[in-house]
């Protein structure tokens, strides 16, 4: 048979898995069996956190089956992502997708659990949510679900589109054993903080509030179109919300300019970088919108 | 690319093409396999365990049933080789070369005894299996979705050549099927054999000399 659109995909697919397969990793740092991860920089490897049951002797194979020992740069438990650096720079690294999973697009789930070689399985991506709380007590922001199989030891390795960049990182620590998908932005974004400070520093403010809605004429006075904020309804001794000069009454409407509809949308905005800098807070405060500066202290 | 409509119609003509090749085997009392029809003159491959004690019934896709004649089995490679007397038959061709990670895959064959079922899937990876006497069996591992029925029917890619068949009952619960190189190897060894055996009692004039 001459080659056909079934054949190009077919052959698209192998691709795909080729090639990100040559920046999947086995990583064995546990007594069961190994799991995977992504060589997300030439001598760094981004895995799930849940996986890494010692912190010596871990051990990492590369696509082309040579063993390198690597150590832990960073791990953050609540989002299950965690970086391990490697003894010495590979020339394989993964390419982060440009164009974030969409519902329906196929894509593959690829691991590498045995020294054997690349494994991996097809589906489409089912569902594309968040923010969650995690079984592990952190926020993700976003996730995807995909329909495919995930065969075990799969933790840690790349959602690959049909081009063969990483869509996410694939995890079965966050939901109870289920598979989800951290995108690769947020995950990106999380192994660089790690690397940076080794682990995710997760901000304080010290209020206590609700969510209310907000009323029309004051949706009006902030210029743009936001159904709810939190009221603030306690505000602690000396935390960084009093001494900004946070009080009780204020709507919290955005953190950094970005709006913060409920409270779990407030926790992903006090994570990570905005810890220990000046941060503009807006609130309504008597109904009319206002900024105030608050250094964000750390948990 | 446009897809317009012709990426159901390539699928329809692998469906098409593959489908004359895929036989029943009934070894058993109860339940059946499937084969591949691996010659124009009659031989048809499968699962040993498809087999049974018995020479089995094939049923070809025009209805028609032949007792066949069990020419090779081999538990260790879990195949058999049967031969019924018919020409004309649609062959499968195995692929020349190894598959790779991550290329369709499609399975043919009567799950739960559902006739003429096509499953969808990825070579997930290529492994070996250890038989029981302990050696070891280069596999393709699938995501197909494979049930008993699939037994001893072909895994294609999409040329519609054979990469494997299948033989669940060595993965467990995942998706195995037996390498087609072995199958190959499997299939000459037992034709030399039998041409060999056939020249002993033939004792045809080269034979004397």
């Amino acid at each position: 048979m001459s080659n056909n659109v079934l054949v190009e995909l077919s052959d698209a697919l192998a691709d795909a898995a080729e090639k990100a397969g040559n920046a999947t990793v086995l990583v064995n740092a546990r007594r069961r069996m190994p799991a995977s991860g992504i060589v997300y920089a030439s001598d760094l490897i981004l895995t799930a956190d849940h996986i890494l049951e010692r912190e010596e002797g871990i051990k990492v194979i590369l696509g082309d089956g040579t063993e390198v020992s690597a150590r832990i740069a960073g791990r953050d438990a609540g989002s299950d992502v965690a970086v391990l650096k490697l003894e010495r720079a590979v020339e394989t690294v993964a390419e982060a997708t440009k164009s974030p999973a969409r519902l329906g697009q196929i894509a593959l789930v690829l691991g590498r659990p045995s020294p054997n070689g690349i494994e991996a399985s097809l589906g489409t991506v089912s569902a594309i949510g968040g923010p969650i709380r995690t079984g592990r007590g952190g926020m993700l922001e976003k996730y995807i679900r995909t329909d495919s199989i995930s065969y075990p030891g799969f933790s840690g390795g790349p959602l690959v589109a049909a081009d063969g960049t990483v869509l996410g990182v694939n995890t079965s620590g966050l939901a109870n054993g289920a598979a989800v998908t951290i995108p690769a932005d947020i995950a990106w974004r999380i192994a660089d903080t790690l690397v940076k400070h080794g682990r995710i520093q997760h901000g304080y403010l010290g209020i206590r509030s609700q969510t209310v809605e907000i009323p029309a004429a004051s949706q009006k006075a902030l210029k743009h179109e936001q159904a709810t904020g939190l009221l603030v309804v306690g505000v602690e001794n000396d935390s960084p919300a009093s001494k900004g000069g946070l009080i009780v009454g204020d709507i919290l409407v955005a953190v950094a300019g970005v709006p913060v509809l409920h409270h779990d949308e407030l926790f992903t905005r006090l994570s990570g970088d905005v810890v220990g800098k000046s941060t503009p807070i807006d609130v309504l405060r008597g109904g009319q919108p206002q900024t105030i500066n608050v250094v964000i202290g750390e948990r | 690319m446009n897809f317009n409509g012709t990426f159901t119609q390539v699928i329809d003509e692998l469906v098409q093409r593959v489908m004359p090749s895929l036989v029943i085997v009934r070894g058993h009392r109860f339940g059946a396999g499937a084969g591949i029809v691996w010659d124009a003159n009659g031989l048809i491959l499968t699962n040993n365990h498809v087999v049974g004690r018995h020479n089995p019934i094939v049923i070809l896709q025009n209805d028609g049933e032949y007792e066949s004649r069990l020419l090779a089995r081999d538990p260790d490679v879990d195949l058999a080789l049967l031969s019924i007397d018919a020409t004309d038959l649609t062959p499968l061709r195995p692929a020349s070369v190894s598959p790779r990670v991550g290329e369709m895959v499609f399975a043919f064959g009567h799950p739960w005894g559902q006739r003429n079922t096509v499953t969808r899937g990825i070579v997930s990876a290529l492994v070996s299996a250890q038989n029981r006497r302990g050696d070891t069996l280069p596999v393709v591992r699938s995501d197909t979705p494979l049930a008993p029925g699939n037994s001893g029917g072909p895994l294609v890619n999409a040329k519609g050549e054979v990469v494997g068949i299948n033989a669940m009952i060595i993965g467990g619960d995942q998706s195995v099927s037996i390498a087609a190189s072995v199958a190959m190897d499997f299939v000459n060894k037992a034709l030399s054999k039998k041409n060999s055996e056939e020249r002993t009692n033939q004792r045809t004039p080269q034979d004397v000399i």
